[in-house]
């Protein structure tokens, strides 16, 4: 088989999957954000988003911390350091495929 | 891989979503250009040319800045569009307390000799008021890298700043040196240099007012607080 075929096939499929990717790449970005905002910068429904949160926690990418904003509830999100070396090594092996 | 690049910059874009990034530069340009007008126009003993109330000043409206952006964060944009906390890496603390070492330093020895010698930096050295109006485009330039890409109009906040810097540049030296009136009787800077500065920083907070504000009300008028329910 072709190498770089071969490569693709190394990809990370819990982050390799388009809306887990958009997940991801936004929360690498940052210490961590709240649910809202990876709604409003996926353009995902609730019930999509948080079946892919609970994709990336199970798989320890990601952390999960429910809090309060005052008297309103807010899920707090961030990459594990689990999670973003996972994202550099899947970066690196696209850039590789590619 | 230009897609993902793209994602991973739109946090860094999400701090200005809501204008108040253009809002709290303005409202800083603004305020030093309103302290250099009450210098301009005040004698050179009032209470406006004391090191002081400078320092009071700039305390009062940085507090002001600092907090008047975290409130409307806090109301109006983490209830609409989510709360986001960005990464405060060593290597980032740690560049920028050199780069700002490195200027105060350089600031402060630039001040050191210009006071020492007598130095008033004037047409003969510098050409006029090419390097305020140099300072200004680069400033521009800065603001198109990271304001453009993501909001289009901006583009024309950026086409006024720089139309501005060269029209300060270009306009009678008689002009622009009224606008300095006695401030330039005790800065190292020359009257029209003087006068070039004023002009810049109170068009550029000007615009960046305008600017920051239109970015506001579309933010207000796009966007709404959600219903909560349990997520």
């Amino acid at each position: 088989m072709n190498q770089h075929i071969q490569k693709i096939a190394e990809l990370d499929r819990v982050i390799h999957e388009p809306g887990r990717l958009m997940i991801v790449a936004l929360l690498f970005a940052v210490e961590r954000s709240d649910f809202l905002y990876l709604q409003h910068e996926t353009g995902m429904n609730k019930g999509t988003l948080s079946s892919h949160l609970s994709r990336l926690e199970e798989a320890g990418y990601v952390e999960v911390v429910k809090t309060y904003r005052g008297k309103i509830p807010q899920t707090l999100l961030s990459l594990t350091a689990k999670g973003r070396e996972a994202f550099v090594e899947y970066r690196r092996k696209l850039k590789e495929a590619l | 891989m230009d897609q993902i690049e793209s994602i991973l910059q739109r946090p860094k874009l999400y701090n200005n979503v809501d204008g108040v990034g253009e809002l709290g530069m303005a409202f800083m340009l603004l305020g030093f250009g309103l302290l250099s007008w009450l210098q301009a126009r005040s004698p050179a003993g009032a209470i406006w040319h004391r090191m002081d109330v400078f320092v009071m000043w700039v305390g009062l409206m940085l507090l002001g800045i600092h907090y008047g952006s975290k409130a409307i964060k806090k109301h109006i944009t983490y209830p609409r569009t989510g709360f986001v906390e960005y990464r405060n890496l060593k290597s980032t603390r740690l560049s920028a307390l050199v780069l700002g070492c490195a200027t105060a330093l350089l600031t402060a020895l630039g001040l050191y000799l210009a006071a020492r010698t007598h130095w008033k930096i004037d047409g003969s050295h510098w050409g006029l008021t090419t390097p305020v109006a140099l300072i200004g485009l680069v400033f521009v330039v800065f603001y198109v890298l990271h304001m453009v890409s993501a909001v289009r109009w901006k583009l024309a906040a950026a086409a006024a700043m720089a139309v501005c810097s060269v029209a300060i540049a270009v306009l009678p030296a008689g002009v622009v040196g009224a606008v300095a009136g006695s401030a330039s009787a005790v800065a190292t800077l020359d009257e029209r240099s003087s006068g070039a500065w004023l002009l810049t920083i109170v068009l550029y907070g000007a615009i960046l007012l305008i600017s920051g504000a239109i970015s506001f009300v579309l933010y207000l008028q796009h966007t709404q607080p959600p219903v909560r329910v349990a997520e």
